[in-house]
C-alpha cells in the first residue's frame, strides 16, 4: 500500500449566547415548548422583514481577533436559497462573499510541537428551526423554536492532517469560544456542530485530492471517527483503482457510517445574492479596536504561560485550561505568590477537581477562596501541618466554610517540629522497640519505616514525620 | 432557457401541455433582459449606507403560539405539520 | 357634492366644523361602494370594523380633543399591506384565506392617526402587472371607461380613488405600481424615496425596488398621507433615518425659477402622440408661471427595463419561495410527500405571471448565469442612479411622461407579455434609482381617458416634488373634474 496522507479542513457552527435571536427580539434559549419563542420574522410571516442584533456581530468580531483574522470594515449579508420545511423563508440569511472576518490562523499545541491551521473565514448566519419524527404521526412536525438563534460559522483551509489534529482544533475553538464568553458551547444542545471535508493524496503530492464534505457530525469524538471512516474509505477507493467523487455524505454514528447525500451532479444550487432587506455592515475602526482590547488571556497563550513560564508539566496545564474556572483560581492563588505553583495546581487538580466533580457544583459557589487555598497550601509548605491533616481541612472549608488558621487550631493539627522534644519522643521509641532495631541493622531496611509508624502513633499523629524520619534515621545509623 | 430545470429549482410544477407556452414566454423575456453592457465595477462607486443594528434586548410573549399557528393548512400538538421528511 | 367626492383636506375642514360627522363620509363611501363596485371591482374586502372605528373618531370630536387630519379618513388599503384581523391575499389564491396577526407599520400609524381603514384593494397578483388583470378574485375596471383597465398593479387603489369609492389610498410602487394606475385612472400617485417609508408588513415582490405610495385625489392630500406614514421604523432596516418636514404645511404653489429637467428620451417614438403633446403642453404651462426648463440626458434608460425585470424577479424568486403550503395560506389537497406537496401548492397556488417572474428570477441567480444577469443589472443601477446624481445638480425635477399610452382595453395586453412590461418603460428608473417621483393628471385623449405627467425629484426631496406637482394643480385649477 502506499503512503497516504489525510487533509481535513472543517466548518465549525457555533451558537452565540446572545440574549435575543439573530434577526429579531425573541430570546434565544434552548428547548421549550414548540412553537413558543416565535414571532412573525422567525417564522416567516408575509411582510415581515430582518433587524440585525449589534451583540452578534460584536461577538463575531471577538472571535475573528481571537483568531487572528482581518476585520472586513464594511460587510453584508447574503440570502441562501433552499427549501426544507425547517427553513421557513425558504432561505438562510448568511453571508457570501463578504464575510465579517476572513484570513486568521489559529494554533494547535501539543507536548511535543505546535501547528497553525488557517481560518479561511467567520461569519454570522441564522440557524434553522427543528423537525420532530413521531413514529405515532404520518406526518413530521415542525418547531421554529431554534430559528433564528444567531450562529458564527468558522471555515478552515485543509490544514489538518489527522483526526487527532482535529479534535484538538475543535477543543481549541471550544475553549476559546467559552473564553470570551461568547458560546455556552453545550455539545448536547447542539450549540457546536461541524461539518467535516476530508481528501486524501499520496505523501509528498502537492495537489489537494477530490473532496467529501460530511455533515450531520455533531459530537467532537464523531468528528475523529467520521474522518478515520472517511479516510480508510477514501484509501480503499484509491488502492483498488477507484477514484474518488465528490460528494456530500452524511454520517451516521450510531451505525459508524458514512452515506451518499448529494452527489456533485445533483449539488444544490443556493443561487446567493444579496439580502435586499439588509443594509452595509459598516464597523468603526474604534469599535473594532475596543472589542479586540476586551478580549481575555486566550487558551493557548494561557497553556504557553503555565508551561514556559510557571514550569507545569503540558498535560497539567492541559488541564488547567480547560477548566476555565480552574484556571482562573489558579491564577488567582498565583497572583498571592505565597505558594509553588505545582503544589497549588496539584491542590486544583486533585482533591478540589473531585470535590466539584462529585457535588457538580461551581467552584466559585463554594466557600473555598483563593486566599484560603493559599492560606492552607502555605502551612503545608511551612510544615505546620500534614498533607493529610490539610486535606481535612478542605473537606471542612467545602461544608462548613471558615478560615484555615482557625480550623487547623480548633481540629489540633498543628505538627510537632520541635526537634528536641521529638528527640526524647524517638528515644523512648527506640528502646521499646530494640527487636527491630536489630533487625535493621541486620539489614532488614524496613524496619525503619516500622519505627518512624510507632513515633507518629506514639504521638498521636502530631509529630512531623520529616523530622521524626531524620532523628531515627540518625539514631539508628550512628550506632 | 431548460424551463423544466428551472421550474424544478423554483419547486413548480408546469403541467406538460403549458411547457412549451412558458418556453416561448420565457425565451422572449430573457431576449429583452439579454444583452445588458458590461460597467466597470470601479467607475462605478456603490453607496454604502450604514444600517442600524438592533440592541441586543430579548422581548417574550408578543405573540400567542395559537396567533401565529392560526393560519397553518395543518397543525398538530402546536407543530406545523408536514408530510414526513425521513423514513 | 357628496362627502364621498370630497378631498382629505376639505373633509378634515368640515369635521373640524362639526359640518359632518366620520360615519356620514363612511355612509357616504359605503352608498357608493354598493352602488359602482359591480361595475368597478377596486376592493377584495372590506373592513366591516370601519363603522367602529368611524364611530370612534366621532366621539372623540365631540370630546373636542385634537385629532391629525386623516382622523375619521376612509382610506382604501391595497391588498399586499398587512393589516391584523383583516384578510390580506396579494389577490393570490396562495393567499386567499391568510389573515395577518400583525399591522404593517403604515398601518399603524393610520390608526394612531385615527383613519378609517374601509377594505382592502385589488391589485395583480403579488404586485406582479399592469392592469389588474392578474388577479386571482377579479379585474378591476377603468372608472372613466369600465372596457378598459385601471392599470396596475394598484388598479384597485386607483380605482377606488377615482371612482369616489374612497377618499384616498395606500398602494405599493416597485416599478410604477402606484405612478401607472394613478396615470390611466386620473389620480395623484406618489412613490416616495426608497426608506422614506417603512415596508414592515409590506408583503415583499422585491424588497430594493418597492416602497408603499399615495394614491389621492389631490396633491395637499398626497403631502397629508405621506407625512402620517413616512419615517424611520425600527422593524425595517432600509428605512431612513434622514428627518423631513411637515409636508402638508410646507406647501408652495410657486414653481417660479423651478428648474424642470427635460429628458429626450423620454420622449421617444414609443410614447402616443396624445400623451406626448399633453405633457408637452404641461411643461409649456409650468414655463408660462416663470419654471426654467433644463435639457437633461438620461441615456442609461434604455437599460432600465431589463435591470428592472432581472432585479426585480431575482428577489421575487426568493421572496416568494416562502408559499410552500406549511405556514399559511393554500395547500394542495392531493400530495405524495414533501417535494410533491411543495410543487403541487406553488403550482396550483400561484398564477402564470407570478410562475414566469419566478422562474426568470431563479434563472438569472442560478449557477453560471448570475454574472451575466444579475451582476451587470445591479452594476446598471449603479450607474443609472450616478445618471440621476448628475441630473439633479441641473436641474430640481424631471417632467416625463408616467406612461407610454393612456389606459388599454380589458385583453388587449394579456397575450403580449412584452407589451404589457413596456408600460412601465417611463417609471422602472425612479425605482432603480430609489429616487421620488409622482404622477398627477394633465389631460385626456381623444377617447376621454387620463394623460399622467410625471415628475421625478431627488432622493429625500419629497418636498420639492410635492410643490412643483401642487404648482402644476394650482395653474391646471385643480384636477377635480366631474363625473
Amino acid at each position: 500500500m502506499k503512503d497516504y496522507e489525510i487533509c481535513i479542513g472543517l466548518e465549525v457552527h457555533a451558537e452565540l449566547n446572545t440574549q435575543s435571536k439573530m434577526y429579531c427580539s425573541c430570546p434565544n434559549l434552548f428547548g421549550g415548548e414548540p412553537n413558543t419563542r416565535v414571532c412573525p420574522v422567525c417564522i416567516g410571516l408575509p411582510g415581515a422583514l430582518p433587524t440585525l442584533n449589534e451583540t452578534a456581530v460584536d461577538y463575531a468580531v471577538k472571535m475573528g481577533h481571537a483568531l487572528k483574522c482581518t476585520i472586513n470594515k464594511v460587510s453584508r449579508q447574503d440570502r441562501k436559497n433552499y427549501f426544507y420545511p425547517d427553513l421557513p423563508k425558504a432561505y438562510q440569511i448568511s453571508q457570501a462573499d463578504i464575510p465579517l472576518c476572513e484570513k486568521g490562523h489559529l494554533e494547535i499545541i501539543t507536548e511535543k510541537c505546535s501547528k497553525t491551521i488557517g481560518i479561511t473565514r467567520i461569519h454570522i448566519e441564522e440557524d434553522a428551526g427543528k423537525l420532530l419524527h413521531d413514529s405515532s404521526c404520518n406526518d413530521s412536525l415542525v418547531d421554529y423554536n431554534r430559528c433564528g438563534v444567531p450562529l458564527i460559522e468558522i471555515v478552515t483551509e485543509p490544514d489538518l492532517r489527522s483526526s487527532e489534529e482535529a479534535y484538538l482544533f475543535l477543543n481549541t475553538i471550544k475553549n476559546t469560544l467559552k473564553y470570551i464568553g461568547i458560546s455556552d458551547c453545550k455539545m448536547q444542545e447542539g450549540s457546536i456542530r461541524c461539518d467535516v471535508n476530508v481528501s486524501v493524496r499520496e505523501k509528498g503530492t502537492d495537489e489537494l485530492g477530490t473532496r467529501c464534505e460530511m455533515k450531520n457530525v455533531n459530537s467532537f469524538s464523531a468528528a475523529v471517527r467520521g474522518i478515520e471512516y472517511e479516510a480508510k474509505r477514501q484509501i480503499e477507493v484509491l488502492e483498488a483503482g477507484g477514484k474518488i467523487l465528490q460528494e456530500t455524505r452524511r454520517w451516521d454514528d450510531v451505525k459508524g457510517m458514512s452515506f451518499v447525500m448529494r452527489t456533485k451532479e445533483d449539488a444544490q444550487d443556493y443561487r446567493f445574492f444579496p439580502e435586499p432587506d439588509l443594509g452595509w455592515i459598516v464597523l468603526e475602526e474604534e469599535r473594532i479596536n475596543m472589542l479586540k482590547d476586551t478580549l481575555p488571556e486566550l487558551p493557548n497563550e494561557k497553556l504557553l504561560r503555565y508551561t514556559k513560564i510557571h514550569g507545569l508539566p503540558f498535560t497539567d496545564a492541559s488541564l488547567l485550561v480547560e477548566g476555565l474556572e480552574k484556571s482562573r483560581f489558579y491564577d488567582e492563588c498565583i497572583a498571592l505568590e505565597r505558594c509553588t505553583s505545582k503544589n497549588i495546581c496539584n491542590w486544583i487538580l486533585g482533591d478540589i477537581s473531585k470535590y466539584i466533580n462529585d457535588t457538580g457544583s461551581s467552584l466559585y459557589d463554594t466557600p473555598l477562596t483563593a486566599d484560603k487555598l493559599v492560606k492552607l497550601v502555605y502551612e503545608v509548605e511551612k510544615g505546620t501541618i500534614s498533607n493529610s491533616a490539610a486535606k481535612k481541612v478542605l473537606g471542612v472549608i467545602f461544608d462548613e466554610g471558615g478560615e484555615p488558621d482557625e480550623i487547623i487550631e480548633r481540629l489540633g493539627l498543628v505538627q510537632n517540629s520541635d526537634t528536641e522534644s521529638l528527640k526524647k519522643l524517638v528515644d523512648e521509641v527506640i528502646k521499646a522497640n530494640e527487636k527491630s532495631v536489630n533487625d535493621y541493622r541486620n539489614g532488614k531496611t524496613n524496619a525503619m519505616g516500622y519505627i518512624v509508624g510507632q513515633c507518629m502513633k506514639a504521638s498521636k499523629g502530631s509529630a512531623n514525620p520529616a523530622i521524626v524520619r531524620e532523628l531515627v534515621a540518625e539514631i539508628l545509623n550512628e550506632r | 432557457m431548460d424551463v423544466k430545470h428551472i421550474a424544478k429549482l423554483a419547486r413548480l410544477k408546469i403541467e406538460d401541455d403549458k411547457i412549451a407556452d412558458f418556453e416561448r414566454d420565457m425565451e422572449k423575456i430573457v431576449a429583452m433582459i439579454d444583452g445588458l453592457p458590461d460597467n466597470e465595477r470601479d467607475i462605478l462607486t456603490e453607496n454604502v449606507n450604514p444600517m442600524s443594528l438592533r440592541e441586543d434586548r430579548a422581548v417574550t410573549d408578543k405573540f400567542t403560539r395559537d396567533e401565529l399557528l392560526a393560519n397553518s393548512p395543518k397543525v398538530q400538538s402546536g407543530c406545523f405539520a408536514v408530510p414526513k421528511t425521513v423514513e | 357634492m357628496k362627502l364621498n367626492e370630497m378631498t382629505i383636506s376639505e373633509l378634515s375642514e368640515m369635521l373640524r366644523k362639526r359640518r359632518c360627522s366620520a360615519t356620514e363620509i363612511l355612509s357616504d363611501v359605503k352608498d357608493r361602494i354598493n352602488e359602482t363596485e359591480g361595475k368597478i371591482g377596486a376592493y377584495i374586502s372590506i373592513n366591516d370594523k370601519a363603522e367602529n372605528s368611524a364611530r370612534k373618531v366621532d366621539e372623540a370630536f365631540a370630546k373636542g380633543e385634537e385629532l391629525h387630519p386623516l382622523a375619521g379618513i376612509p382610506v382604501a388599503v391595497k391588498d399586499n399591506i398587512s393589516t391584523r384581523g383583516l384578510r390580506t391575499t396579494c389577490a393570490s389564491k396562495m393567499l386567499y384565506n391568510y389573515i395577518p396577526p400583525y399591522n404593517a407599520t403604515v398601518i399603524d400609524r393610520l390608526e394612531k392617526n385615527s383613519s378609517v381603514i374601509i377594505g382592502k384593494t385589488n391589485m395583480d397578483e403579488f404586485a406582479m402587472g399592469s392592469s389588474t388583470e392578474n388577479s386571482f378574485f377579479h379585474i378591476t375596471r377603468n372608472p372613466h371607461n369600465t372596457d378598459y383597465v385601471s392599470g396596475g398593479s394598484s388598479g384597485g387603489s386607483s380605482a377606488a380613488v377615482a371612482a369616489d369609492e374612497a377618499i384616498a389610498a395606500l398602494g405599493s410602487d416597485t416599478g410604477g405600481s402606484v405612478r401607472q394606475p394613478a396615470s390611466f385612472c386620473g389620480t395623484v400617485g406618489l412613490k416616495p424615496t426608497y426608506g422614506r417609508v417603512s415596508r414592515y408588513g409590506l408583503i415583499a415582490f422585491a424588497s430594493s425596488l418597492e416602497q408603499i405610495g399615495t394614491i389621492t385625489k389631490s396633491v395637499k392630500d398626497s403631502a397629508i398621507l405621506l407625512g402620517a406614514i413616512a419615517g424611520y421604523d425600527r422593524m425595517d432596516s432600509t428605512s431612513s433615518r434622514i428627518s423631513f418636514p411637515d409636508y402638508a404645511s410646507n406647501l408652495n404653489a410657486s414653481v417660479k425659477g423651478l428648474r424642470v429637467g427635460i429628458a429626450e428620451e423620454y420622449f421617444s417614438d414609443t410614447v402616443d402622440d396624445e400623451v406626448k403633446n399633453a405633457v408637452y403642453s404641461a411643461i409649456k404651462e409650468l414655463e408660462a408661471n416663470a419654471a426654467e426648463t433644463v435639457s437633461i440626458s438620461l441615456a442609461a434608460k434604455e437599460f432600465s427595463i431589463s435591470s428592472y425585470y432581472i432585479i426585480a424577479s431575482a428577489e421575487a424568486s426568493s421572496n416568494l419561495a416562502r408559499y410552500d403550503g406549511v405556514k399559511y395560506g393554500y395547500r394542495s389537497k392531493d400530495y405524495d410527500g414533501l417535494t410533491d406537496m411543495y410543487e403541487k401548492t406553488r403550482s396550483e397556488g400561484f398564477g402564470d405571471e407570478v410562475k414566469r417572474r419566478i422562474m426568470l428570477g431563479t434563472f438569472v441567480l442560478s449557477s453560471g448565469y448570475y454574472e451575466d444577469y444579475y451582476r451587470k443589472a445591479k452594476l446598471m443601477q449603479r450607474k443609472i442612479t450616478a445618471e440621476f446624481s448628475d441630473a439633479f445638480r441641473k436641474c430640481d425635477v424631471i417632467a416625463t411622461p408616467t406612461t407610454p399610452t393612456t389606459a388599454f382595453r380589458i385583453g388587449e395586453n394579456t397575450e403580449d407579455i412584452l407589451k404589457m412590461y413596456g408600460s412601465d418603460v417611463c417609471t422602472v428608473a425612479a425605482n432603480i434609482a430609489g429616487i421620488p417621483a409622482i404622477s398627477v393628471p394633465c389631460g385626456k385623449n381623444a377617447m376621454g381617458l387620463p394623460i399622467g405627467l410625471q415628475l421625478m425629484g431627488d432622493r429625500f426631496a419629497e418636498q420639492t416634488l410635492l410643490n412643483a406637482a401642487y404648482g402644476y394643480e394650482r395653474i391646471c385649477g385643480g384636477f377635480r373634474e366631474v363625473k
